[in-house]
């Protein structure tokens, strides 16, 4: 009895210190959060005064729409191609980092660079490269190759050549986290292994990555939750083009709210995407405490 | 406890204060109490748009200023994107907008969103011209500002679609017909490419401008079918609008088409093709004329990275692609027009503003004379004593006619007719159609099904 009443006393006189924060994560995250739901429930474009409720009206909406179910395929495609092959590239960059190379610092920064860039500056860059009028094209004419270049015209292609490009933006941050996680392994541990014979491959997949796994759940966590609000990429490229091929929630939460003015049905699409962030990151969290 | 307690009504009027925030009370989207005239000769004034961009308005502003020195207008600009987005919560919130650009339908900026929020501009235009002021001012720039009855915005000027336009010189260089029907337009197509030039360029992936050519081919099948279709007094499954789908795929299929033009952006990328004289033919309305001017072209050259001097540039009429002999159609509708905020501190001097920007001789003949759009009053006209094109000699009797031609269309609205799920649905299919995922057929049911949907 004693015990708890200290416990609840210790937890009152540390409110006041956590109340600032409270206050402000309440009206920023927590408010938004509900008035999103509310919105949710309404017929609105955002200006007029006349709000009309239509209760569950857009979720059902949602379910039957076509580019809705397109966007969370695009980001289920997206995320897994990504996730694999960035996270690949940035423990294989880690390791490679972690031996004796010449001039680490250098290659570190070549590999971090992109990550740092914005990428509304490096959206024309990318538009100009994949044009059929672009670098790319006069390269594969120069070398004779046949190769027309209109892969962001193609519905079949421009995803991928989305793909392609958040893998040479995020693979520094992965680089970087395995990086640090790698830096904690026990070098004792490396050098019985080295004795019990394993190989650099063997030292890597069998003594390496699993130490690195808490690193790689939470790159997985960060994966999900930015597929799913992916949005600076695909909009500045493509626009969500050609006919929704690239099209993600992010994207088409913007379109539904401020090109076509439905309020309510952006905000259902933001709370779906909500839902699904937290599915996300409970699902990975649970996938680290099973360990 | 009585700390729990405190903690917790804090909280509770926390989300009670945010909630009320949330349900706020009705705009003020009627007219202020006394009818607003715009009779202020002093005041400030900001004022938001897109179009037509700096220098210009700020060259706007200084005309004004020549009237009405005391009145400070600020101009703020947003890209064409971006609009909608950021004038929202601006005028959700009430500060720092007192006159903002509207256009009409579906486009940025539409007027059916934005209009809740401006006053009853009619008082004001009356007292400038008269009972009368109808007759003086185009027939678009009122029907299509006027909702419930209530002028919303005063048009600056309107601007028309349905032609091409083509660089005369590289014509006149590798000795090319100017196109008149579908062989013709493939022919020089293959010509230029055969010199390293695109022969048509168009952004495909920017649907506006797709809508732009499927007009345009519609009325080359049968004249005014789309527009009955985009008010709902057709259907879109009509022969006539499967046919035009069918020849916009056509399009592609033919080879005039720039390869990848689906992935391409008409502003600036297609633009800058033309600008940069590597492509002959792009498919843009009677705004491109203000780069029948020189130094308007020269800026656009420069924008589109090239060192080239102003070239000779005239408007053709869409090529007769489905052999009806139905050419020189074009459809328009108001660019911009100038709407007052109901929530503006500065109501009279924001409509002293648009009443001379939208109604006045002077202000519509600084509007006449830089070619960007037709003017709203029908009195002002390009002055073409002052006005000096690139090459006067081929363009002055080629854009005068082209100009009395977009004028004189009728009843042939551009976006007006179309709502924003129209739009989106009508940019789908073109795309759609154009990439071979989507049947002509198809396409057509589809724009059926969305135009029956979001007029009910």
């Amino acid at each position: 009895m004693k015990l708890k009443q200290k416990k609840s006393s210790t937890y009152i006189s540390g409110l006041p210190w956590v109340l600032p924060a409270l206050i402000f994560l309440i009206i920023i995250i927590y408010y938004s959060i509900f008035y999103t739901f509310e919105l949710s429930t309404l017929d609105w474009n955002g200006l007029d005064p006349l709000r009309k409720s239509v209760g569950m009206a857009n979720f059902t909406k949602m379910f039957k729409d076509k580019v809705f179910w397109r966007c969370l395929k695009n980001t289920v495609v997206y995320f897994a191609i990504t996730f694999v092959i960035q996270n690949t590239l940035g423990f294989l960059f880690a390791a490679i980092l972690h031996s004796q190379v010449k001039l680490p610092t250098v290659h570190k920064c070549i590999i971090f660079i992109p990550y740092i860039l914005a990428p509304a500056t490096m959206a024309p860059v990318f538009r100009l490269m994949f044009s059929p009028q672009g670098m790319l094209q006069s390269f594969f004419d120069t070398l004779h190759l046949g190769i027309t270049v209109n892969w962001l015209a193609n519905p079949n292609t421009a995803l991928y050549v989305l793909m392609g490009i958040a893998i040479w933006e995020f693979t520094g941050m992965s680089f970087i986290l395995y990086y640090a996680a790698m830096s904690q392994v026990d070098r004792e541990v490396l050098e019985a292994a080295r004795i019990d014979g394993a190989g650099n491959l063997r030292t890597l997949i069998y003594m390496v990555a699993p130490h690195c796994k808490g690193t790689t759940i939470s790159l997985a966590m960060l994966g999900i939750i930015g597929a799913l609000k992916t949005f600076d990429i695909p909009y500045l490229i493509t626009t969500g083009g050609p006919n929704h091929a690239t099209e993600f929630l992010g994207t088409y939460i913007y379109r539904q709210g401020i090109r076509q003015s439905h309020l309510g049905y952006a905000a259902a699409l933001s709370v779906t995407l909500l839902v699904l962030a937290v599915i996300g990151a409970l699902a990975t969290n649970y996938a680290n405490k099973g360990d | 406890m009585k700390k729990i307690l405190a903690l917790v009504l804090t909280l509770a009027l926390t989300m009670a204060m945010l909630a009320g925030c949330g349900s706020s009370a009705p705009a003020a989207t009627t007219a202020a109490a006394e009818p607003v005239t715009g009779n202020a000769t002093s005041g400030e004034v900001v004022w938001w748009g897109w179009t037509p961009g700096s220098p210009t308005n700020e060259a706007y502003i200084a005309e004004f200023n020549k009237l009405y020195p005391d009145i400070k207008v600020t101009w703020k600009q947003t890209t064409i994107d971006d609009y909608d987005a950021a004038l929202k919560p601006a005028l959700a919130n009430g500060q720092g907008v007192d006159a903002f650009e509207v256009s009409a339908g579906s486009a940025n900026g539409g007027i059916a969103v934005f209009g809740g929020q401006a006053i009853d501009l009619e008082p004001a235009v009356k007292a400038a011209l008269g009972d009368d002021w109808k007759d003086k001012l185009s027939e678009s720039s009122v029907a299509t500002m006027t909702v419930d009855g209530v002028l919303k915005g005063l048009g600056v000027g309107t601007v028309y679609a349905g032609n091409l336009w083509i660089n005369q010189d590289l014509f006149d260089k590798y000795n090319v017909k100017i196109p008149t029907n579908m062989e013709e337009w493939k022919q020089a197509c293959e010509t230029f490419e055969a010199n390293g030039i695109i022969g048509f360029v168009q952004g495909a992936g920017q649907g506006a401008f797709n809508m732009d050519t499927y007009h345009a081919i519609c009325d080359n099948v049968q004249p005014g079918v789309f527009t009955k279709a985009a008010r709902g007094e057709a259907e879109w499954t009509d022969p006539a609008l499967v046919r035009g789908l069918e020849l916009w795929k056509s399009l592609f299929d033919e080879g005039i088409m720039q390869e990848g033009a689906l992935g391409l952006m008409q502003y600036p990328e297609a633009n800058n093709l033309f600008m940069s004289q590597k492509a002959a033919m792009v498919m843009m309305g009677s705004w491109y004329t203000s780069n029948t001017l020189p130094d308007t072209m020269k800026a656009a050259i420069e924008s589109a990275s090239s060192t080239a001097e102003p070239f000779t540039m005239i408007p053709i009429n869409f090529p007769d692609i489905a052999g009806t002999g139905n050419v020189g159609s074009m459809f328009g509708d108001l660019d911009y027009a100038t709407a007052v905020s109901a929530k503006s501190e500065n109501l009279e001097a924001a409509t002293t503003f648009a009443v001379w920007l939208g109604t006045s001789q002077e202000g519509q003949q600084t509007i006449a004379d830089s070619l960007n759009v037709v003017p709203s009053l029908k009195s002002a006209t390009p002055n073409w004593d002052v006005v000096k094109l690139v090459n006067p000699e081929k363009q002055n009797a080629a854009v005068q006619e082209y100009l009395a031609n977009a004028t004189s269309g009728g009843d042939n609205p551009r976006f007006a007719a179309i709502n924003a799920d129209l739009n989106q649905a009508m940019m789908d299919v073109l795309a759609g159609v154009a990439s071979g995922t989507m049947t002509a057929a198809d396409g057509a049911a589809h724009l059926q099904e969305v135009s029956v949907d979001s007029r009910s």
